[in-house]
C-alpha cells in the first residue's frame, strides 16, 4: 500500500519530486534539490549543479545562491546569446539570503525564501517558497509576501524596509518574454553564457565544468564565448577605479541584467516604452539618447528625456535607478532600495557622454 | 498564510446565508470552481488567486480586505472576480508602514490581471502604489461598478491611473467610478473595440481619456471636477493609430481643478479644459452637456501641438497594430505620421458657463503653454466654446470666410449655447516667441453655420462600432 501511494505520487514526475505538471510540492525540501542551509550556506541535494553569476540583478542587497538541476542523463544546450535551452523537467533554485549588516556582508546572513523554476510539460512555471524563522525549510507560498526586513548599512545606520516575496503570478512580471509567435512565455534570465563565463569557487571555469559534467552541449572553444563584467570586482575595487572605457562596459552590463529582462523588444512588460538596454542594443536613440518617455507617469519629476548626454542628474534612466520613490522607482518589482554603486557606474557612463545634450522643447 | 478552514467550510455550508454575501456568492455561480473569501481571509485569498484555474470566480465578501501587495491574476482565463457591491467590498492598499519609517511598501498596483476572459465587479480599489485596476494585454473584459480611488483626496502622490485596461481588444467599463488620479481616472489605451457607459470620473488630472484606441464609444458618463475632462488622443510612437470614437450623450462639468500630475504627457492640461482632441481621427462627439469648463469645452488640435517635431510621430508600417482601413495618414517611404486630426464631427452638444477662468486663473507658459496662449489671445472676453488650431490648413483667414480652408475635415453644427473659432496656432505662437500679442481680432470667429467646416459627417464611411458584447 504504502508503495502504491509513493508510486502514485510521483507519477509524472522528473525524478525526486519535481512535478511535470501542476503545483509542486507544499515543502521545498520535498523537490529534493535543497535540503537545507547550515552554517550560512545553502545545501544542495547531490546532483544538484551550484554556480555563480557575472553581474547579478540587485535585490535590496540580498545574497543569492543559485544551483541547477537537470533530469539523470540530460543536457542543456549551449546558446551564445540566449538563455540555454534546456530539457524538460530542469529545475533552478534560487535562495535569497539577507545580511545583518552590509559592513560584513557574508556573515550572519539569514535564509528567507528560495525561488524555483521547473521546465514543465507547459513550459516553464515558476514559484516562490518562504522558509521557516529557524531555516529548517520552506514552504510554497504562491501568495508571496511582504516582510518587514532591515540590516546595519554600510554607514552603520539602521536600514529598514518592505522586502517582497514575489507572487507566483508576479514571477512574470519579469520572467517573461514573446516568442517569435507573439505569444508570452516564461523564461530563465541568468543562464545565458556570458552571465555564466566565469571562474567557480575552485578556479574552475562553470561553463567547462558543466560540460565535463555532462550538462551542457555544444560548448564552443571558451575563447569564442562572450562574458559580461565581474560586477563583484567592480564593486570590490570600486567604481572610482574603473576608466570610462571599463565604466561603458560595466553600465551596459549592468543595465542588461537589472533592467533588459523587461526593456528589450521581446520584453512583454517593458514593450510599450521602446526603450531597450539590451547590451547588444546599438541604436542609441532606443537606448534612451535624447529619448522621451512614452509614458513615465511620475517617473520622470520633470526631466525630458531617458539619457540626456553628459548629464545623468537630468536623465530620467538615471533618477528612476536612484530614487526611492513609490511610482517612480525602476525596477518595478523587487527594489526597495537605491544599489548605489549600480546607479555610480551607469551615472558616470552618462555623465562621459559627449554632449550637447539634447534639443527641448 | 492559512488556507480555508474546514471548519469555516463547514460553518458556511450549514448557514443558509452568509450575511457577507448577500450580492455575489458561490451559491449564485454556475462555474466549475468557485471560492469565496471574507475580508480578514487576505493571505488565504491572494494563495487562490495564484493557483487559479481557468474559468473560476473568486468573490469576496462585504467588508474591508487590508493588502500590501496587488492581486495578481496570470495563468488563468476566464476569470470572475466580484465583491459585494461598489460600496460594500473594498480592497485597501494603503499598506501599514512601519513607525519611524519613512518606507512606503511595495511598488505595485491595486488588481493586475492579463490574460482571456475577466469580468471584475462590484467592489473598490483603494490607495493603489500605482494604478488602481490594470488590465493589459487581454482580450474580453468587463469593469463593471467597480471604483478606483485614492482617499486622502486629489494630491500628485496618488497612484497614476484609476481603471487603467491597455493593450486589449473588447473592453467594457460601466457603471464604474474613478476618484482623484494622478493621470487618467479612467482610460482606455492602446485598445480595439471599447466601450465606456454610465460611469463616473471625479477629481483626477484627466477624468476619461481614451489613448491610441480604435473604434470605441463612450455615453452616459459624467466626467465632473477633473483638470480635463473628457479627452482624446494619439501619443506619438505607439503601434496603434486611434480611430473611430464615438463620444456621446455625457456630461462634461466644472473641469477646473488645477494640474496636479506629477510629470507626463497629462501635466500639460490647463485647468478647465472640458474636452480635448489630439492626433486624432474618424471622432464625433454629439449630444454631450458642457457647463463651466473655464478655458474651453472642445480643443481640437493636431499633435503637433504637443509635439511638434514630426518625425516623432513617425511609425513603421510593418509594426502597425489594428485596422487603417480607408485612412490616409501623411506617409513617407516605409513610414506612416499620425500627428494629424482629421475627421472630426461636433454637433448638438450643449454648452453653458465656462471660459472665463482660463486654467483656473492660475496660467503657467512654462508648465501648460496653451493655456497661457488662450488667455493672452481672449483677456477678458469669454473664450470660445470650441476651438480648432488650424495647424496644417492651407488657408487660414481671420476676416475672410473663403480665406479658411478646411483640409482636414472638420465639421460643426448645432452648437447650443456655444460659439466656434479658428485660430492659426502656429502663426500666433511664432508672434508670440517676438512679444508680438494676438488679440481675438486675429481670430476667425465664424457664426453657425461656421463656414467652411459645416461639412455633415464623414468624408468616408460612417463610424465602425465597437465589437463589444453588451448586456442591454
Amino acid at each position: 500500500m504504502t508503495r502504491l501511494v509513493l508510486a502514485l505520487l510521483c507519477a509524472g514526475c522528473a525524478a525526486g519530486g519535481i512535478p511535470l505538471d501542476g503545483t509542486p510540492p507544499r515543502k521545498l525540501s520535498q523537490l529534493g534539490l535543497v535540503t537545507g542551509f547550515a552554517d550560512g550556506e545553502v545545501q544542495y541535494a547531490e546532483g544538484v549543479f551550484p554556480y555563480t553569476l557575472n553581474a547579478p540583478l540587485f535585490s535590496d542587497h540580498a545574497a543569492k545562491a543559485r544551483g541547477l538541476w537537470l533530469p539523470d542523463g540530460e543536457a542543456a544546450t549551449y546558446d551564445p546569446e540566449a538563455a540555454f535551452t534546456f530539457p524538460l523537467g530542469t529545475a533552478i533554485v534560487k535562495t535569497f539570503l539577507l545580511p545583518a549588516d552590509l559592513r560584513a556582508p557574508g556573515d550572519d546572513l539569514t535564509i528567507v525564501e528560495t525561488r524555483v523554476m521547473i521546465l514543465q510539460e507547459g513550459g516553464w512555471s515558476a514559484w516562490p517558497y518562504l522558509w521557516d524563522a529557524r531555516g529548517r525549510d520552506a514552504r510554497l507560498t504562491p501568495g508571496g509576501a511582504v516582510l518587514d526586513a532591515s540590516f546595519v548599512g554600510v554607514d552603520g545606520e539602521d536600514v529598514s524596509f518592505s522586502y517582497l516575496v514575489p507572487q507566483r503570478n508576479q514571477c512574470q512580471e519579469c520572467h517573461e518574454l514573446r516568442n517569435a509567435e507573439g505569444r508570452r512565455e516564461i523564461t530563465p534570465i541568468g543562464p545565458k553564457a556570458r552571465h555564466l563565463n566565469r571562474a567557480d569557487d575552485d578556479g574552475d571555469n562553470q561553463l567547462a565544468h558543466m560540460a565535463d559534467l555532462g550538462l551542457l552541449d555544444g560548448l564552443p572553444d571558451l575563447s569564442e564565448v562572450p562574458t559580461a563584467v565581474d560586477w563583484a570586482a567592480v564593486e570590490a575595487e570600486g567604481v572610482d577605479a574603473l576608466d570610462d572605457a571599463q565604466v561603458e562596459t560595466a553600465a551596459r552590463d549592468y543595465l542588461d541584467i537589472n533592467c533588459a529582462h523587461c526593456h528589450n523588444p521581446r520584453g512583454v512588460n517593458g514593450e510599450t516604452s521602446q526603450l531597450w538596454l539590451n547590451h547588444d542594443n546599438t541604436d542609441a536613440f532606443r537606448m534612451g539618447v535624447c529619448k522621451r518617455p512614452g509614458s513615465a507617469g511620475k517617473g520622470g519629476r520633470g526631466r525630458e528625456f531617458d539619457i540626456v548626454p553628459g548629464d545623468a542628474e537630468a536623465s530620467i534612466l538615471h533618477y528612476r535607478m536612484v530614487t526611492e520613490d513609490v511610482g517612480s522607482m525602476m525596477p518595478q518589482l523587487g527594489r526597495a532600495l537605491t544599489h548605489t554603486e549600480g546607479a555610480a557606474v551607469v551615472g558616470r557612463w552618462i555623465d562621459a557622454m559627449e554632449g550637447p545634450g539634447c534639443e527641448a522643447e | 498564510m492559512q488556507r480555508p478552514s474546514l471548519l469555516l467550510a463547514l460553518t458556511t455550508l450549514a448557514a443558509c446565508a452568509d450575511p457577507d454575501f448577500p450580492t455575489n456568492s458561490c451559491k449564485k455561480s454556475e462555474a466549475a470552481s468557485c471560492v469565496e473569501f471574507h475580508a480578514d481571509e487576505v493571505d488565504a485569498l491572494l494563495e487562490a488567486v495564484n493557483l487559479l484555474e481557468d474559468d473560476a470566480e473568486v468573490i469576496l465578501g462585504a467588508g474591508t480586505f487590508l493588502l500590501d501587495n496587488q492581486i495578481t491574476f496570470r495563468n488563468a482565463d476566464g476569470v470572475r472576480f466580484a465583491g459585494q457591491g461598489i460600496d460594500e467590498t473594498v480592497l485597501d492598499f494603503s499598506g501599514q508602514p512601519k513607525p519611524d519609517s519613512d518606507d512606503e511598501g511595495v511598488q505595485a498596483n491595486g488588481v493586475d490581471f492579463v490574460g482571456a476572459g475577466f469580468v471584475i465587479e462590484d467592489l473598490t480599489i483603494s490607495d493603489a502604489k500605482k494604478d488602481g485596476l490594470r488590465v493589459e494585454d487581454s482580450d474580453d473584459v468587463v469593469i463593471r461598478r467597480v471604483k478606483a480611488t485614492w482617499s486622502g483626496g486629489p494630491s500628485s502622490d496618488n497612484g497614476a491611473y484609476g481603471l487603467y485596461p491597455v493593450k486589449s481588444r473588447r473592453v467594457l467599463i460601466e457603471d464604474s467610478e474613478a476618484w482623484n488620479a494622478s493621470d487618467a481616472g479612467l482610460y482606455v489605451g492602446q485598445c480595439q473595440h471599447a466601450v465606456v457607459r454610465n460611469s463616473l470620473a471625479k477629481q483626477n488630472v484627466a477624468g476619461l481619456e481614451i489613448e491610441n484606441t480604435q473604434f470605441a464609444e463612450v455615453y452616459g458618463n459624467t466626467v465632473e471636477d477633473n483638470t480635463g475632462g473628457l479627452v482624446v488622443f494619439d501619443l506619438p510612437g505607439n503601434p496603434i493609430v486611434g480611430r473611430d470614437i464615438y463620444v456621446h450623450d455625457n456630461v462634461v462639468r466644472d473641469n477646473n481643478r488645477p494640474n496636479f500630475a506629477p510629470s507626463g504627457t497629462v501635466g500639460v492640461i490647463p485647468a478647465g479644459t472640458g474636452t480635448f482632441i489630439l492626433a486624432s481621427r474618424r471622432v464625433e462627439f454629439s449630444g454631450n452637456t458642457y457647463e463651466n469648463n473655464g478655458t474651453v469645452d472642445v480643443a481640437i488640435l493636431s499633435g503637433l501641438a504637443l509635439e511638434s517635431d514630426e518625425t516623432q510621430w513617425a511609425l513603421e508600417s510593418a509594426t502597425l497594430i489594428g485596422s487603417m482601413d480607408g485612412l490616409d495618414l501623411p506617409a513617407d517611404g516605409t513610414q506612416v505620421f499620425n500627428y494629424e486630426t482629421s475627421d472630426i464631427v461636433i454637433r448638438d452638444n450643449v454648452h453653458t458657463g465656462g471660459g472665463t477662468l482660463v486654467d483656473a486663473g492660475n496660467t503657467d507658459l512654462e508648465a501648460r503653454q496653451l493655456g497661457f496662449l488662450v488667455d493672452l489671445l481672449y483677456g477678458d472676453e469669454k473664450v470660445d466654446s470650441v476651438l480648432y488650431d488650424a495647424i496644417g490648413e492651407s488657408a487660414y483667414d481671420a476676416d475672410d470666410p473663403a480665406g479658411n480652408s478646411n483640409d482636414h475635415h472638420i465639421c460643426l453644427a448645432d452648437l447650443d449655447g456655444g460659439t466656434f473659432a479658428s485660430l492659426d496656432l502656429e502663426t500666433l505662437a511664432a508672434r508670440f516667441e517676438n512679444l508680438d500679442f494676438a488679440t481675438t481680432d486675429d481670430l476667425f470667429r465664424p457664426p453657425a453655420p461656421f463656414t467652411p467646416f459645416d461639412c455633415d459627417g464623414f468624408s468616408g464611411d460612417p463610424l465602425v462600432r465597437p465589437d463589444v458584447e453588451l448586456s442591454e
